[in-house]
Order: C-alpha cells, then sequence, then structure tokens
C-alpha cells in the first residue's frame, strides 16, 4: 500500500544545526501517525517542511504521489494538507465562527465576487464553517471572540480552523499543549473522534496520549528518526526507552 | 440605511451652511482619502506612511491633462484613479517584501523619492511653486465654477466611495485583510497569499487616494507640492487616527475634525498645531479608537449612569 504522504531523505540545517536529518516517513492513508520525541528532536520542523513554512535542506516530500517539495506555505491548504499550531495561533478580535470562516473560504470551491459580495453570503464556506466548529463542540460559542474563551477552548478552535479547510491530511502540533488533565482527556477523546475521518499526523508529548490513539508512531532524536512500529513495537523497543522514555519508563 | 448613512447626508446638506463651501468640499476630499488610508492601516493592519505618493501622483498627471489638453471632468477622475492604483501598485510591490518598520519606512523613502522627482521637474509640476491654473472644466453643462455645484459633486463621488469602501470590507477581501491584521502567519496557513492580498489593499488605497487627488487639484486650482510630501501622508494617518481607524466612519469624522481644526484655527492662531498635537496625545493615551471609540464610550456610560428605577 503506498502513502498519502512521504518524505524521501527529508533533511533541514540552520547554520551548523541539523534540525532534521534524512527523515523517511510514509504516513498510509487514514491511519493515525504520531511524531514522538524529547524536546528539540525537530517535531515541529518536520511540520514546518510539511507545510512550506520553509523548503527543506535536502529530501523531497510526496502528497499522493506528487512532488510538493518547496510548495510556498499559501498552497500547502489548497492541496489538502492543514495543520493546527503548537502555540495557539487563532484571530484574537474575531468571533469564533469568523475564525474558521476565513479558513473555510480559502479552501472553498469559489472565490467569485471576492471584492463586492458581502461575507455572508457564502453557503457553502458558512457552512463549513459551522460544522467545523460543531466538531470541536463550540457551536453555542460561535459568535464570542476568540480572545474571550479559555485556554482550553482556544485550543479546540486551534483544531477547528485546521478541520474548516476540509483538508484530507492533518497535521496537529501538540493539541494538549497546556491543557489541564481533564481538558486534555476532552481533547484526546477529540482527536479520537476525527480518526478514520482524517488521515492524521500528531505531534505529542503525552505518552498516554500517543499509546492509545496512534495506529503507528515514529521516533524522533536529535533530528533523525530512530524507530517506527505500532505502539507496542515502540513501547518495547529498547534504543527508544533509553532515548525517549528514559527518565519515564526506564 | 443604518443611522450612520442618515447623519452622513445630514452632515452633507449642513456642512456649506456652517463652513464655506470650499473647507465643507475639502473635508469629503480629505475623507476619501482617509477612506482609502483605512483599508490599509484599520483593516490590514499595515502603517502607510506615504499616502501622498498616490494623492499627490495622480493630482499632478490628471491636473497637467486638464490644463494643457482640456480633457473632461470624467476622463480626468478615471485618469486620477489609474495613475493612485498604478503607483500604489508600484511603491505596494516594493513594500509588501517586509513588514513592521521595515514597512513603514519603506512606504516613506518611496514617497520622498516621488517628492523629489516632484520638486526637481518644475518644468511640469512648478516645483515649489505648485502646478498652478488646473481648470475646473463644466461637466454637462453644470458650471463647476460655482463652488455649491462642486460641493455637490464632490460629495456625489464621496457618498459613492463611502459605499464601494463598505462592499469592500464587508466581502471576503475585507475579513481576508482582517484576519491578515490579525495573524498573519496563520492567514497564510490557512491558505492565503499575504503579500498579494496587502498589494491588493495598497492598490484599492491608491485608488481612493487617486480620486481624492484630482477633486483635490480641482477644489483649488493648482497641485501644492505639499499634496506629493510627508505631510500630506502625516495628516492623513492622523486624521484617520483621531477619527478611529477600528471603523468604517472613523476617518471621515477625522477629515471632518482635522480640516474644520486647521482651517478655522490657522486663521486665529498661527500655533493652532499644538491643539492637533494635543488632540492626538489624548487620543493616544485614552482613546485609542479615536473619536468613535469615546463616542461609543460615552453612550455606554450614559446607560450605564441612568438610575433604572
Amino acid at each position: 500500500m503506498e502513502g498519502i504522504l512521504e518524505t524521501h531523505q527529508l533533511s533541514k540545517s540552520f547554520g551548523a544545526l541539523a534540525a532534521v536529518q534524512d527523515v523517511s516517513l510514509r504516513i498510509e492513508a487514514g491511519s493515525l501517525h504520531s511524531v514522538i520525541g524529547p524536546n528539540g528532536a525537530g517535531k515541529t520542523t518536520l511540520f514546518n517542511l510539511l507545510t512550506g513554512t520553509f523548503p527543506p535542506s535536502s529530501g523531497k516530500i510526496f502528497l499522493d504521489q506528487k512532488d510538493i517539495t518547496g510548495t510556498p506555505a499559501h498552497r500547502i491548504a489548497h492541496l489538502g494538507l492543514a495543520r493546527s499550531f503548537q502555540r495557539t495561533n487563532v484571530f484574537p478580535a474575531f468571533s469564533l465562527l469568523d475564525n474558521v470562516w476565513v479558513a473555510a473560504f480559502a479552501t472553498g470551491r469559489s472565490w467569485g465576487g471576492l471584492l463586492f459580495k458581502p461575507a455572508n453570503k457564502y453557503p457553502e464556506a458558512t457552512e463549513r464553517a459551522r460544522r467545523a466548529l460543531s466538531d470541536v463542540g463550540l457551536e453555542h460559542k460561535a459568535h464570542q471572540l476568540a480572545r474571550e474563551i479559555s485556554h482550553g477552548e482556544q485550543r479546540q478552535l486551534e483544531l477547528a480552523i485546521a478541520l474548516a479547510a476540509a483538508p484530507r491530511v492533518l497535521l496537529l502540533d501538540e493539541p494538549a499543549a497546556g491543557l489541564s488533565p481533564e481538558e486534555t482527556r476532552r481533547m484526546v477523546a477529540l482527536v479520537r473522534s476525527l480518526k478514520g475521518r482524517y488521515t492524521i499526523v500528531l505531534i505529542e508529548h503525552k505518552i498516554d496520549i500517543i499509546m492509545s490513539v496512534s495506529d503507528r508512531i515514529s521516533v524522533m532524536h536529535f533530528g533523525s528518526l530512530i524507530a517506527e512500529g505500532s505502539p507496542e513495537e515502540i513501547q518495547r523497543n529498547p534504543e527508544v526507552r533509553r532515548a525517549y522514555l528514559g527518565g519515564i519508563a526506564a | 440605511m443604518k443611522y450612520q448613512d442618515l447623519l452622513v447626508v445630514a452632515a452633507i446638506v449642513a456642512l456649506p451652511f456652517i463652513v464655506r463651501p470650499v473647507i465643507a468640499t475639502e473635508i469629503w476630499i480629505f475623507a476619501i482619502f482617509g477612506l482609502g488610508l483605512n483599508l490599509l492601516l484599520g483593516y490590514t493592519g499595515l502603517l502607510s506612511f506615504g499616502q501622498s505618493t498616490f494623492f499627490g501622483s495622480a493630482a499632478y498627471v490628471a491636473g497637467w491633462l486638464l490644463k494643457h489638453y482640456g480633457i473632461n471632468v470624467f476622463l480626468a477622475l478615471g485618469i486620477g484613479i489609474g495613475v493612485g492604483a498604478l503607483s500604489a501598485l508600484l511603491v505596494g510591490y516594493l513594500c509588501v517584501q517586509r513588514s513592521g518598520l521595515y514597512f513603514i519606512m519603506l512606504t516613506f523613502a518611496l514617497n520622498q523619492l516621488f517628492y523629489f522627482v516632484a520638486y526637481q521637474w518644475t518644468s511640469v509640476t512648478g516645483g515649489e511653486d505648485g502646478m498652478q491654473g488646473v481648470p475646473r472644466p463644466a461637466l454637462l453643462g453644470l458650471d463647476f465654477t460655482s463652488p455649491l455645484v462642486y460641493y455637490a459633486f464632490v460629495s456625489i463621488l464621496f457618498v459613492a466611495s463611502l459605499f464601494i469602501m463598505r462592499r469592500i470590507v464587508e466581502s471576503p477581501l475585507g475579513k481576508i485583510l482582517q484576519s491578515i491584521r490579525e495573524n498573519e502567519v496563520r492567514a497564510e496557513a490557512v491558505g492565503y497569499h499575504v503579500p498579494r492580498f496587502k498589494l491588493l489593499a495598497f492598490v484599492i488605497g491608491g485608488a481612493f487616494s487617486g480620486l481624492a487627488g484630482v477633486l483635490y487639484a480641482m477644489l483649488f486650482g493648482i497641485v501644492p507640492l505639499e499634496a506629493i510630501s510627508f505631510v500630506f501622508s502625516g495628516n492623513v494617518v492622523f486624521a484617520t487616527l483621531i477619527g478611529g481607524s477600528g471603523s468604517l466612519y472613523g476617518p471621515i469624522i477625522g477629515s471632518f475634525v482635522f480640516i474644520w481644526l486647521s482651517e478655522s484655527m490657522s486663521v486665529v492662531w498661527a500655533r493652532w498645531p499644538l491643539l492637533l498635537g494635543v488632540a492626538f496625545v489624548i487620543v493616544v493615551l485614552f482613546f485609542r479608537g479615536g473619536v468613535v471609540e469615546a463616542w461609543n464610550r460615552f453612550w455606554a456610560w450614559k446607560a450605564f449612569s441612568k438610575p433604572t428605577n
């Protein structure tokens, strides 16, 4: 079976620092594939490469077997790849609905009337925006401002903005970052509910989350992949235990 | 129709009775200029310190054609809008490559560049003396040399500008520009080519500035060198901030305050810019949303302090 999203020997250096080194990944369509590793292992850099924030130093990225290496960030969403950010990255003075609406409109079917048609007369984008909000359970706050909701809700909104683009592949960068145990449980349930509907690539620190939701896990350490396998295989892998789980599970 | 629109119409009718028609006309021209700037400043979050580049270029080109080729008013306005948009395309293309302070300095530096071209090219622009003798030809049998007729004409164009600008800010483009103001990185990530949208805002703003520039040249019969200088660029930023950059109507109120103050006070007191300075300090310290915010807060306070029995 071929992967929907693949990287071939992807590398990125910042000066002398090799942030990502020869990473070859294959994400199966419909799976939830997690990328784990200690802080500074290069996970977020990998996401930034996949979403065109900056081009790789070498290596290639394929979406549906098509080479998308070097595609600029603003084109990526149109290819069906959407991301959420590790640090909450929303539109603070916008209502929640507007937050997701701009994402829905961006990848919508038509930009006709861009300059003069009232924004509330795009039923397709509005419908998609509402669905994204209800997917994360925020539809009852659609008209509140993003800066006025709690941190936990902002994390949900963060996810909704990515969903509104109707992506085929969803890249989630630590969706549970900074959440309380209760909020984390809710976020895990949310990610699990999205499983199967999207191909998901998940970066996460909290190991219990990873083990319970992932189909496959890749482990990064100092910019390189050191292991890949099912959650059970990863748990048994001695190298992973040494590099990553060392402090927790040794 | 919103109550703000009724206020605008009432102001258009009342203004010539309160101030001289020339000043009343200047207020609406400056308001058109402010509407264009505010698309950049208020909606996209871009502080352009070079709006007079587009205002002045349009005024010079259209003024020259009016003076030497006797083109009709509609053509002059069309050419002015075109020159405004085109110069904004050129300047904007360079400016949107950078952000923050560098962006602001670029708009300013390019403004200076245009200014010195106008300053040196005396055979066309008249240099420091300004381009004098710009006519105000009759249009469709209407005698534009009558100040009130010209006032009515400018008022209609202002209302049209306001209507168009409202359509723009309520369109998806308006939302996209605001999303860029709110969070550029995320706007890019959800699929918008941010520099291109900024450029589009520039071009639209430039077109409005161009229209204002031509109307200004015809109003005073002259294109002063000041019209392309950083002083004018600063004035429109100033007026918009005083009125309130967060709202569609802010620049209109700002224009009213600014022109009225400068025209009425400059006769009485040579140091009148001091007053503007004080007004600006008050706005920056207490009312970031300008007069519009002060107004809203006043009504909120009235409603709050009203006895509730």
